[in-house]
């Protein structure tokens, strides 16, 4: 039929006309969508940068060092939002990532199929909780059970330590840090559960046929296999932690300096900004804000290429290195 | 088959595009009359102007729409001329003012702001004093039997609870009323916190808008913070009397503020009015009462629409819709002020 339209001239005509065409504007247009993405992400950095630029020719450099934040006497710093980020998001990936490996493992070797699929969806389920709700459970059911139960306990068994001495609060770092363990469990889960999968069945088998026990299956096959989409999915993770704004805002208790115990008010860079970017009345709070958002930026851009670095490296050296390590087994 | 569906879609595209220059263009040229004032700003102020919208749309057959996105929001968008009005508890900043570029503030409801309390074993309508209050927020009042609470309550049986202070972690218009009053009360406030939309309290939980720091004092025994009057009003939050410059503890109401308002006449530049210093005459008046405030550009197309809508808001016949919703009425020489103000709207 083809052969038999294109013998027709004027068929053959209109066909190369569609040819000449075709083509180059098919390329147009997704050249266009991509270069519209690329707009977008420079158009962002440089408004940012634009509106911050007040506050980075006044503060310079040592804005990332300054321990204050002080709208009245309009002396702004970033120490105590980067020190939030990082204490929240540490303890945060602390707690998730060995409960999503837990998860991960649970729901691919050892469930059930009859229940794997209900808590999978469960688990992803828990992604789909908007951030805010999470903040008011937080406000009204997680921060008493901080402050009454978990850290009179941890003051009790550990107050020796800096982190764990002062007075337990509802509102804190600590309560934010269990709140973004929630929120980024289920990321790190969803992406440990794929690699794991990926783990050849002739693998584990060989492993079985050796001898070795589940867990021991598990712990020489299917996490050295699946090290580097752990780690990828960890800072996956650690991303989310990063910017998560509104419900860290409703828990940590927005205050603005550095404290050491855990159970103190403090918060984040992203919380910061949400909190205080409309209608901030200094002259100079509103770039500062801006500053801050910057540097969040920044910290986003250096965890996304560690990880894009980690599980590059990662998946080609360990499909090199997994099969002599099982052969070592 | 592709080339069709490529042209439908091309065809389709620039049809959305001449659609969308066509309403842009006549949305500019569209005259004062027909499209309704747009205006955002305070929340606090949002209840009072949802009454107001429906009451001036059936007296003029005119609408005002609004959008309740608070008052730091507002004076963004008034300041971008996003809005035909915008509305903010916090009177504008010289700064702001400056930013504004040809806006004119004037007041155009009366509130308060009031601390509420959450103490198991203390009694009911405790009294407060602002140099107590300031203390506590300052971080040296640290436990609700502090001597300086309990000289102000004889005979109450006061728990030895650790002090809370809850404060709003954004800007709002109720920490300016908070922190503008405690800084007139206390110089060491004033200068170690100061005034402002937000401030940097030295101790205490901050919390978002006013459910954020109502929620955190239900949650929280031995917490004091500061909210709205309507939302303490409406919410049944257990508040504290605060001592007034007569040496009164009135309770937080309607009366209360208006009496406030009553004994401040003076007017400031910019009509900003703060009813934080009141004088020792001033009987029954509610210490941390507010004005709450609608900015407008001097110059705009809907000069006429808003000139109109702004009389009718100041007149009584809209602030009587007040006292239901927690406000006080205007004073007479805040509404004088009021049509001056209007006067130089558009020229």
């Amino acid at each position: 039929m083809e052969a038999g339209a294109l013998s027709n001239p004027v068929l053959r005509a209109r066909r190369n006309r569609i040819d000449r065409i075709g083509d180059p504007l098919l390329r147009g247009l997704s050249g266009l969508a991509a270069a519209l993405a690329v707009a977008v992400i420079v158009g962002i950095v440089y408004e940012v940068a634009h509106l911050a630029w007040p506050a980075i020719t006044h503060f310079g450099i040592g804005f990332i060092t300054t321990n204050d934040w002080n709208p009245v006497t309009e002396r702004y710093g970033a120490a105590p939002f980067i020190y939030g980020t990082l204490v929240t998001s540490a303890i945060a990936l602390l707690f998730a990532a060995p409960l999503a490996i837990a998860i991960s493992i649970f729901l691919t070797e050892l469930a059930p199929d009859r229940v794997r699929r209900p808590v999978a969806t469960l688990v992803d389920m828990l992604a789909a909780i908007p951030s805010v709700i999470l903040g008011l459970w937080g406000i009204l059911v997680l921060g008493p059970f901080m402050h009454e139960t978990v850290e009179p306990a941890l003051k009790s068994a550990f107050g020796f330590l800096p982190i764990f001495s002062g007075d337990p609060s509802a509102f804190g770092y600590l309560t934010a840090a269990m709140i973004l363990t929630i929120m980024i469990t289920p990321i790190i889960t969803s992406v440990t559960r794929e690699v794991f999968e990926t783990v050849p069945g002739e693998l584990k088998e060989g492993s079985y046929a050796l001898g070795a026990t589940r867990w021991e299956m598990v712990r020489q096959v299917v996490l050295p296999y699946s090290r580097a989409g752990i780690v990828g999915a960890t800072i996956l993770g650690l991303g989310r932690a990063i910017g998560e704004a509104i419900a860290v805002a409703q828990v940590i208790g927005g205050a603005t300096g550095i404290n050491i115990s855990l159970f103190h008010t403090g918060s984040t860079m992203a919380a910061q900004i949400a909190a205080q970017f409309q209608g901030a009345p200094g002259a100079l709070q509103k770039p500062s804000l801006a500053y801050l958002g910057l540097l969040l930026l920044a910290f986003a851009v250096i965890v996304n290429l560690v990880a894009r670095l980690i599980v590059q490296r990662g998946t080609l050296k360990d499909t090199d290195v997994t099969p002599t390590e099982v052969g070592a087994l | 088959m592709t080339k069709r569906l490529l042209s439908v879609g091309m065809a389709l595209a620039l049809a959305v595009g001449v659609a969308a220059c066509g309403s842009s263009s006549s949305d500019s040229s569209g005259g004062s009359s027909g499209s309704p004032l747009v205006g955002a700003g305070s929340t606090l102020v949002a209840p009072l102007m949802s009454k107001w919208q429906s009451d001036y749309a059936s007296k003029s057959e005119e609408t005002v729409t609004y959008g309740a996105i608070g008052s730091g929001g507002g004076i963004d968008q008034i300041t971008s001329r996003t809005v035909d009005f915008g509305a903010s508890d916090a009177p504008l900043t010289p700064e702001q003012f400056e930013e504004a570029n040809g806006v004119e503030q004037i007041p155009w409801a009366l509130s308060g702001t009031v601390p509420a309390y959450n103490v198991s074993g203390a009694p009911k309508n405790l009294k407060l004093s602002g140099e107590v209050l300031a203390d506590i927020y300052l971080g040296k009042v640290t436990q609700w039997d502090d001597p300086a609470i309990a000289e102000l309550n004889p005979g109450a049986n006061l728990p030895s609870t650790k002090i809370t202070p809850i404060y709003r972690s954004d800007g709002s218009g109720d920490t300016y009323a908070f922190t503008n009053y405690l800084s007139t009360i206390s110089p060491e406030f004033k200068s170690k916190v100061g005034t402002s939309t937000t401030v940097k309290f030295p101790t205490g939980v901050g919390a978002e808008k006013n459910d954020g720091v109502a929620a955190a004092i239900g949650q929280t025994d031995g917490s004091i913070g500061y909210v709205g009057l309507a939302y303490a009003l409406s919410n049944e939050l257990s508040m504290p009397l605060v001592e007034n410059s007569a040496g009164e503890f009135p309770e937080p109401g309607v009366e209360s503020v208006e009496a406030a308002a009553d004994a401040v006449s003076k007017v400031g530049p910019n009509n900003e009015i703060s009813l934080a210093d009141l004088p020792a005459s001033a009987k029954g008046a509610y210490p941390i009462s507010t004005y709450t405030y609608v900015i407008v550009p001097l110059e705009s197309e809907k000069a006429e629409a808003l000139k109109k809508f702004i009389t009718y808001a100041i007149s009584p016949a809209a602030q009587e819709f007040g006292p239901d919703l927690d406000f006080a009425p205007l004073p007479k020489q805040v509404v004088a002020a009021g049509k001056t103000a209007i006067a130089k709207i558009g020229g």
